[in-house]
């Protein structure tokens, strides 16, 4: 008797043989005081059809606890939620509060993780640093080997921001119910911006609805607006321009420039990872490659169409929060 | 004009300092945050490379002290830390520019340039001052187009009086801007100094205000 529907069923056997052999006494004695009191049966009935109704009703709120649960554990996966809300039945709440208490666990684990990567990350960075410069003054000197290590050392540095932004970006599926202002986000970015491309004093525009928000952490909205906006900024001749608007579920944002654009047939190319297009320019060249991961993590999307202020325009969309 | 390096890891401190050094700047280094705050508050600085990862007081919390208490000489920030998120917080905190590790030392060297000129309140990146041009992005000095040889602390000395034209300078200011702090100062050897640049670019570019210091003529 291993099986729930065997028990179930033995079960449910025993209990209807009882309930049977009651109400085949209580129907003798509805019989007699039938006759008695002279009940109207249409009342008998009716009552009856009320009561079992009732039963059902009742029945039904259990079970469409159960099946919220399911709901609830959908948007858990889905990212929508980090934990299963609501109250269950007493059989069940147990069961609800140790998955918490386990995805609770999880989170924390995958917090560390991604942490520890960061570590690595800037614990790398500063040997790099003074690696390249002896290398930079090596190749200076003449050397091949100075050169040789300048090269290896910067595609070690992009490797490394690759590898963290996709660090970062796979945790980021498990905080869930956050909202980010997209218009707090691209304020911060052109302050930032101003500063770091004072020398060329480009415009930044902007013209994004204060109550647009996004489904997606400050820090990672900041890594795919700062990634876009310092592109638009580096080949911008004097303008950037962003603005926002909401597609059903999702937010768009779109930023222009007024730049030399790019041609059709590189744009798909330069989302992938390691291309470049502009060798010449500095920076990272895993920039739009970054964006796009990011944005796919978070379930939205980044495309490159020509602009209509004469450049590069790009459009990220993400989902509202 | 004198930079402070603070950065903990001391091989990058070094070729920071050396890189400097060589591009004219009197250097002054500090491995970590309490000597750096020292160094801003008692010594006359005029543009600083910080890393945010210093030991003792973060970087961050120093450039925030620095702006809150009014002190508003041009920051660079260079740290491993290059998330864009981190970049807009180094500058709502108060720096001037941001770089992240690793990083071309050329590009260090232009943007505190670039740094120092605007803070300054000059725009054109080539200084002028009637037949006498200095351009700090190489280094050279020219009278009427002919290139004039100085050494470092000549170069100093001109390259502080032409950022502050139209200014008297006093004695003790230049000396301050000039040396680094481990230097033995003597601030009789500004006067040599200055004689040797009138000697090199003629007499009339460099005016001595008697009891207040030197001046150079805003003049196009």
């Amino acid at each position: 008797m291993r099986s729930l529907r065997s028990r179930l069923l033995v079960g449910s056997l025993l209990w209807t043989a009882g309930l049977l052999s009651i109400s085949h006494m209580l129907f003798l004695l509805v019989l007699r005081w039938h006759a008695v009191f002279r009940i109207n049966p249409h009342m008998v009935l009716l009552g009856g059809a009320v009561l079992m109704l009732a039963g059902l009703l009742y029945l039904r709120g259990g079970v469409s606890r159960i099946e919220q649960l399911r709901v609830r554990l959908i948007d858990v996966r889905e990212g929508r939620s980090n934990r299963v809300e609501g109250t269950y039945p007493s059989e069940v709440q147990p069961l609800v509060n140790d998955l918490n208490a386990l995805l609770g666990e999880r989170e924390e684990a995958v917090r560390r993780a991604v942490a520890k990567a960061g570590d690595l990350a800037h614990g790398l960075k500063t040997p790099l640093a003074v690696i390249a410069q002896e290398a930079a003054r090596g190749e200076g000197m003449g050397s091949e080997a100075g050169a040789l290590i300048g090269q290896q050392v910067e595609r070690m540095r992009r490797q490394i921001d690759y590898h963290l932004a996709h660090a970062r970006a796979g945790a980021a599926g498990t905080s869930a119910g956050i909202h980010c202002s997209v218009a707090d986000s691209v304020d911060g970015l052109s302050r930032t911006l101003r500063r770091l491309h004072a020398e060329r004093g480009i415009v930044i525009e902007s013209d994004v609805s204060a109550d647009h928000t996004v489904r997606v952490r400050r820090e990672d909205l900041d890594e795919m607006l700062g990634n876009l906006l310092d592109n638009a900024c580096r080949f911008a001749r004097v303008r950037v321009v962003v603005s926002s608007e909401q597609l059903e579920k999702l937010i768009a944002i779109t930023i222009d420039d007024d730049g030399p654009g790019l041609p059709p047939s590189m744009r798909d190319e330069v989302l992938q990872r390691g291309v470049r297009a502009d060798e010449s320019a500095p920076g990272t060249g895993f920039g739009l490659a970054i964006v796009r991961d990011l944005a796919e993590v978070y379930g939205g999307s980044i495309s490159l169409e020509g602009s209509p202020a004469g450049g590069l325009r790009a459009r990220l969309q993400l989902p509202q929060g | 004009m004198r930079i402070l390096v603070a950065e903990d890891e001391p091989q990058l401190r070094r070729q920071l300092a050396e890189a400097l050094g060589e591009a004219g700047y009197a250097v002054d280094s500090a491995a970590d945050g309490e000597r750096a705050d020292y160094l801003i508050q008692t010594e006359e600085i005029d543009a600083v490379v910080l890393d945010l990862g210093l030991p003792k007081i973060d970087g961050l919390t120093l450039l925030r002290r620095w702006r809150e208490a009014g002190l508003f000489v041009p920051v660079l920030i260079l740290t491993a830390r290059g998330s864009w998120h981190e970049k807009v917080q180094g500058i709502d905190g108060g720096a001037d520019d941001y770089m992240s590790k690793p990083f071309r030392m050329e590009e260090v060297l232009a943007r505190l340039r670039a740094l120092i000129r605007r803070a300054s309140g000059n725009a054109s990146p080539e200084l002028r001052c009637g037949a006498v041009t200095l351009d700090p992005r190489t280094g050279r000095v020219r009278v009427d187009g002919a290139a004039v040889r100085l050494t470092s602390h000549e170069f100093r000395v001109l390259s502080y009086l032409m950022h502050h034209r139209g200014r008297v300078v006093s004695q003790a200011e230049l000396t301050e801007h000039i040396y680094a702090q481990s230097f033995n100062r003597d601030s009789n050897t500004v006067e040599v100094f200055i004689a040797r640049l009138r000697r090199k670019l003629g007499s009339a570019v460099i005016e001595t205000v008697r009891g207040l210091g030197y001046r150079i003529e805003e003049r196009t």
